[in-house]
């Protein structure tokens, strides 16, 4: 990841780095330059010295002959010396060019101070004549120097000629190489820095706009970045909140879907049993009664009025018992057994029932008052129109993880349209004398019970009756049921 | 947008970067080393050639002969010199030369005492040998160590040779030359003579004059007014020949005379080719310069020594008319 912040040091680090480089080659060139300006000057001025001092040393060597004293002598050796350092000064200008020349010059200097001596010589042994004529040709070669002084600086000015020409024309080149280093660079710079603030302000611009939408509420589009900054982390960051924003809303929706169905289902249950305590208004009473007329049948010799009484107490117990608790399969066994027992009493031979009933799966948890309204339903719609009357037949088995509860009657079967009405859980007008509880009920009880759909099916044929099967599972997936309706 | 922006930023830095670049390296080129210092002087011979005669066509094939043979031997020279003559700058060369204690002097010889002052005493004292080239100094007054370049006396005697074929055994003969009569000079003069002694019939009539234009036609006319039947002249000096001829031109037909001179004047080729000279004797310049360079470095290497104290001949042919039309 490169950060904004080191983005910025590179672009100062590089903008230095050029500047320095240019610093550093300017600062260069320009000391070679003066190098090279010194070195020049520097011939010109020993050059000049030899011709100063070997003026000075004849000057020296005609007030000495003129007025001998030590005195002048000595400074006539000094001029001398300063000759001679003058002469080894010039020795180190020597190049191809001037060889010949700078040769001779210092051969001259020799002479010059070969001849003054001579001269001091015959003054000392009082040889005048021969003394001035030395003193002559010392002055000679001292105007042989100075034109010889004046050759060699021509000499120097032929060979270096080209040397000067190329630093004034490399001046003129700096000039031009200076404006066209600037230019480049500015643009250079121009098109970093574009390209720098773009990659910033690019990301962004994209974060807005994502930002934008979510703003609109809008958690659908993915956020984007192409960039590999903070901007980035900013927007991964940024894109995760989006996805448990989103994740949150639709959790959210699927749990008011499920309060909004619980809620449905509390007021069918309360419907259930308004229902019936509309149909009985004082059961306690009723109870009593029914008992009390048991036992007097009983009493009487009417024992099979006497159990008949005690299953339509015990159904009607049932009944009014809290149908939201879950109970297992054999209640229900149970409880459909006295309902048959009490229809039976009612349809004599036309009703016939056949269980068949694997016992180890009786206790299997279903809701409250779901096997009788089924059977009540089969009862109905098959046994109560016919004649002849009717089997209904229960089996229950295991299947695996499942129990399968299978009501089956031999009436005139039920239309295509109703079958899906009862699987689409619509509550079919409530006939007066069922129990109070329509299929369509149990239907949406079970699978609420059980949070699975294919919980039931129906079967049907024209003329060939209806087969009603229960896929219950062994265990419950959650206990949602059980929680609200306690709550209730 | 932004790629266009990019785009053209781009081009432009690119182009600006192109130019940066030539620019750059014609900066580079443009840096001019110094000439390399040497830090001791060369180890060869330092050879001084001095004319008076700077310049002139003979003197330049001289100094180029010598500098090619100095190249040769790899040895240093350097040509000195007066233009037209200027005596006293060419003995201050000279001296120049010796208190610059060359190694070798080769030099145009001057029959003066200042010259022999200088090469006798100065140039001994330091210990320089001298070669005389193309005029030459006796030994005995130059102490030089040889003289190379044509045998004058040889040179004259050439003349008079051609003097007598063209002119036959009787006439009047009238040598010019200056009046400084340097030793070559004298030497053509006594080659000449040598020659037309034997024929008694032949009068020669030698005429000094100064080399200065008006002098040379003054004397010029002063002896055709002598000898108004004179035949044939003989310019000892190649320098007199020019303003004797155009002086001769003027009185009358330059065609009855024999004219006759020597080859060291760049007027002189001019004459010949315009048919105004009959003959003139060629002398061999580059040769003098080469073999006066290559007997110094002999001398200097001490492989001939000593040299040859009568000199070393160079070639001289006879040049006619015909030869150079």
């Amino acid at each position: 990841m490169i950060g904004i912040q080191r983005k910025i040091w590179t672009l100062t680090a590089l903008v230095m780095f050029i500047m320095a480089a240019i610093w550093i080659m300017l600062t260069y060139y320009n000391q070679k330059t003066q190098d090279q300006y010194n070195d020049i000057l520097q011939r010109y001025l020993r050059m000049n010295e030899v011709t100063s001092s070997s003026k000075q040393t004849v000057n020296a060597l005609n007030i000495y002959l003129l007025t001998p004293t030590e005195g002048n002598l000595s400074s006539l050796r000094r001029s001398e010396e300063q000759l001679r350092s003058a002469q080894s000064s010039i020795g180190m200008l020597r190049n191809g060019g001037n060889d010949f020349a700078l040769t001779s010059y210092m051969n001259l200097i020799d002479s010059l101070i070969e001849t003054t001596d001579r001269s001091v010589l015959f003054k000392s042994e009082q040889e005048n004549e021969d003394s001035s004529r030395a003193f002559a040709e010392a002055s000679r070669i001292s105007g042989y120097i100075s034109e010889m002084t004046l050759q060699l600086l021509d000499i120097e000015l032929n060979t270096y000629q080209q040397f000067y020409r190329s630093i004034i024309e490399q001046a003129e080149e700096l000039k031009k190489l200076g404006i066209w280093i600037l230019l480049a660079i500015t643009f250079g710079l121009l098109l970093f820095t574009y390209w720098f603030s773009l990659s910033i302000t690019r990301p962004v611009q994209h974060l807005t706009k994502a930002a934008q939408e979510l703003a609109k509420g809008n958690f659908e589009r993915q956020i984007v970045v192409n960039s590999s900054d903070e901007i980035f982390f900013l927007a991964t960051t940024f894109e995760r909140m989006r996805v448990n924003i989103n994740n949150l809303i639709l959790e959210i929706r699927e749990k008011a879907r499920l309060e909004s169905e619980l809620q449905q289902n509390r007021l069918l249950l309360q419907e259930s049993q308004l229902r019936s305590l509309q149909s009985q208004i004082n059961p306690h009473f009723l109870f009593n009664i029914l008992d009390t007329l048991s036992k007097k049948a009983f009493l009487e010799g009417a024992e099979e009025t006497s159990d008949l009484l005690v299953s339509v107490a015990g159904l009607l117990r049932y009944n009014l018992k809290r149908l939201d608790r879950a109970v297992t399969l054999y209640d229900e066994v149970r409880v459909m057994r006295q309902y048959m027992e009490i229809q039976s009493a009612r349809f004599t031979e036309r009703l016939t029932l056949i269980t068949e009933i694997d016992e180890r799966c009786l206790s299997t948890p279903v809701p409250g008052l779901t096997l009788q309204p089924i059977v009540e339903n089969a009862v109905t719609h098959a046994i109560e129109p016919s004649e002849d009357g009717g089997t209904i037949r229960v089996t229950i088995t295991d299947a695996g993880d499942r129990v399968t509860v299978e009501i089956a009657d031999d009436g005139p079967g039920m239309s295509e349209e109703k079958i899906r009405g009862i699987l689409e859980e619509q509550e079919t007008q409530s006939e007066s004398h069922s129990t109070g509880i329509g299929f369509g009920n149990v239907v949406r009880r079970l699978r609420l019970f059980y949070g699975v759909s294919d919980v039931i099916e129906i079967e049907s044929e024209e003329g060939l009756g209806v087969r009603v099967r229960l896929q219950l599972p062994k265990t419950r997936r959650n206990d949602t049921y059980d929680q609200t309706a306690h709550r209730g | 947008m932004h790629k266009t922006i990019s785009l053209a930023l781009g081009t432009i830095c690119a182009v600006f970067l192109f130019f940066t670049m030539i620019s750059a390296i014609r900066f580079v080129q443009s840096a001019w080393q110094p000439p390399e210092l040497q830090n001791r002087a060369e180890d060869r011979y330092r050879l001084v050639l001095i004319t008076q005669d700077l310049g002139t066509p003979f003197w330049n094939k001289v100094g180029e002969g010598a500098q090619a043979q100095a190249d040769k031997l790899g040895a240093n020279l350097e040509v000195w010199g007066t233009y037209g003559e200027d005596r006293e700058d060419f003995l201050k060369q000279l001296e120049i030369a010796i208190d610059s204690k060359v190694d070798g002097i080769i030099v145009q010889g001057m029959d003066e005492d200042e010259f022999d002052n200088l090469t006798k005493v100065k140039a001994a004292f330091y210990g320089i040998p001298i070669i005389t080239v193309a005029s030459d100094v006796p030994m005995s007054d130059s102490m030089r160590k040889t003289y190379v370049g044509s045998d004058v006396f040889a040179a004259g005697r050439m003349i008079a040779e051609r003097l007598v074929k063209d002119m036959g055994r009787t006439g009047t003969v009238v040598l010019m030359g200056d009046s400084r009569e340097e030793y070559d000079q004298h030497q053509r003069v006594l080659g000449v003579r040598s020659v037309l002694g034997a024929y008694p019939n032949i009068h020669v009539e030698y005429v000094t004059t100064s080399n200065e234009e008006q002098q040379i036609a003054a004397a010029t006319q002063d002896v055709m007014n002598r000898f108004p039947d004179v035949n044939a002249f003989i310019s000892v000096d190649a320098n007199l020949t020019t303003a004797m001829v155009q002086e001769i031109g003027r009185r009358s037909q330059i065609e009855p005379y024999d004219l006759y001179s020597f080859d060291d004047n760049p007027g002189i080729l001019q004459l010949l080719r315009q048919g105004k000279l009959d003959a003139v004797v060629e002398q061999a310049p580059e040769e003098m310069g080469r073999l006066g360079v290559q007997l110094m470095t002999q001398w200097l290497d001490g492989k001939t020594v000593p040299l040859d104290p009568e000199g070393y001949p160079t070639p001289i042919r006879l040049l006619k008319t015909e030869d150079v039309q």
